[in-house]
């Protein structure tokens, strides 16, 4: 009898649970892909030749669309335009809206990823929903996960992304999805659309690197379809603060394995 | 905008007149009656809305000590060669403060190793290097929030492929608003400046 309670007590509990969080999931459509461990090589490797290792994790399979954004902002004031404390952001914040929480749709789109935010803005993002900004090798380890047929494809490939590096259009991006690039396990977009926020978007190793015209050509040791192209990338970064808010720099977020679900948010609180 | 800025620091400087006549006690109150965002310096680290722990497993975010400065170091328990001197770079600088000083200045020891630094770990780390002292606070939190609070500072870390951080060597003193007041970097730096810098802030409070 007393078993019976508990499980109707606890039947309860899983149906408001699901209640609660469904319009959440509903509403931000969100898709997280999960990505397996493996390793990579990088233009900046810790130890030269060496792969870096990288865990398991999730990561959206698009980016934070200004829609999104919005609903963040809604649930966030002190993010929005006017609230903002200088500390976090310089003058150009999402400065192409219309106000706080009106993106201007028929000009920017719902389904457009969300720029002009600086660094810190994402990463509350990113908190705000569970999750985090994926790490720079997360982030580039996911982004050769690019299976070719050969390499003169591998090879146009390559020649496609160092010309849309060299003319980022952030006056007229595509929807989130609309690149049609797209890793083996569904991860959309890391080329072809936007840059992206990374965790630690100026790694220490770099410290040493000096921005002249060598860099590119120092790190372009690999001579893989990506290394020009992650080079072009790295340099970037480097260039940022966390303060900065470009066109052409939105993010997306990641999550630790596992991924936080209502149902183990539940097991927790139980 | 400008009005709104002066109003709040007219504001500021009524309430911590307050504060000090009525002395501690309710400023906890005033605190949660001024909620953070509306009258911090626009350069102030209490805009970070962060809920941190500390080694003695208590809540704590940066603005709990607004009035009072606060040395800021971030490290991880698991570095044996570099942090330690760190820790005791930042107990230099503390410890040189007279008595009076020291009894109005925190210290936060953040580690960025958000998932073996627990409270627990922090609190035999506290006890090993002689420091679990009631201003002393070995903080952890959520990895967003130290990252956060890193950038913030300008502390860079990553971790390497053997578990161990990269990282710099920083010490940062706030003042009493929360505003950087002095970056002490690289270790085993001279702490003098920072002490001064520090005593005077509390003169000047006086």
């Amino acid at each position: 009898m007393r078993s019976q309670k508990n499980i109707f007590a606890l039947t309860c509990v899983m149906i408001f649970v699901m209640v609660a969080f469904m319009p959440e999931i509903a509403s931000s459509q969100t898709v997280r892909v999960f990505v397996p461990a493996g390793s990579f090589h990088s233009v900046l490797p810790e130890v030269p030749g060496e792969p870096i290792q990288v865990d398991s994790f999730y990561l959206d399979k698009t980016a934070v669309t200004n829609e999104e954004f919005v609903s963040f902002l809604e649930e966030n004031p002190e993010w929005r335009r006017s609230e903002i404390p200088s500390i976090f952001t310089n003058a150009g914040y999402l400065k192409q809206w219309k106000s706080d929480l009106d993106p201007g749709y028929e000009n920017l789109g719902k389904d457009r990823p969300v720029t002009r935010v600086s660094w810190y803005a994402a990463n509350a993002f990113c908190a705000a929903r569970g999750g985090r900004l994926p790490t720079l090798n997360e982030w580039e380890y996911s982004a050769q996960l690019i299976d070719f047929e050969n390499e003169k494809e591998a090879n146009a490939f390559s020649a496609k992304l160092i010309n849309w590096y060299s003319g980022i259009d952030a006056n007229n991006l595509g929807a989130v999805g609309s690149s049609e690039i797209e890793n083996e396990y569904g991860v959309e977009d890391q080329f072809g659309l936007i840059m992206e926020w990374v965790d630690d978007f100026k790694p220490l190793i770099a410290e040493d690197l000096s921005l002249d015209c060598g860099t590119v050509g120092r790190m372009n040791t690999l001579g893989s379809v990506y290394s020009y192209a992650a080079s072009i990338r790295y340099i970037t970064r480097m260039s940022f603060n966390a303060k900065i808010t470009t066109g052409m720099v939105g993010f997306r977020c990641a999550y630790n394995t596992p991924a936080p679900t209502p149902e183990s948010q539940q097991g927790e609180s139980l | 905008m400008k009005t709104l800025i002066i109003l709040s620091g007219l504001l500021m400087a009524m309430f911590s007149q307050n504060a000090m006549a009525q002395h501690g006690g309710h400023m906890g109150h005033q605190q949660e009656a001024l909620k953070a965002g509306d009258i911090h310096p626009d350069h102030s680290l209490y805009h970070l809305d962060a809920e941190f722990v500390d080694h003695r497993k208590a809540a704590l975010s940066l603005d709990d000590f607004k009035g009072e400065p606060v040395i800021i170091v971030m490290f991880y328990g698991n570095c044996t060669q570099v942090c330690p001197i760190l820790i005791q770079d930042a107990w230099r600088l503390y410890s040189s403060l007279d008595n009076s000083a020291q009894a109005k200045t925190n210290v936060l020891a953040v580690s960025f190793d958000t998932e073996n630094d627990t409270p627990e770990v922090l609190k035999n780390y506290a006890e090993y290097e002689q420091l679990d002292l009631p201003k002393w606070h070995f903080v952890t939190g959520k990895h967003t929030d130290i990252r956060m609070l890193a950038t913030l500072l300008g502390v860079k870390y990553q971790k390497t492929g053997d578990g161990n951080f990269a990282h710099s060597n920083l010490i940062t003193v706030l003042d009493i608003e929360g505003k950087i007041a002095k970056r002490v970097e690289g270790l085993n730096q001279p702490v003098s400046e920072a002490a001064e810098l520090i005593t005077n802030m509390l003169t000047e409070l006086n």
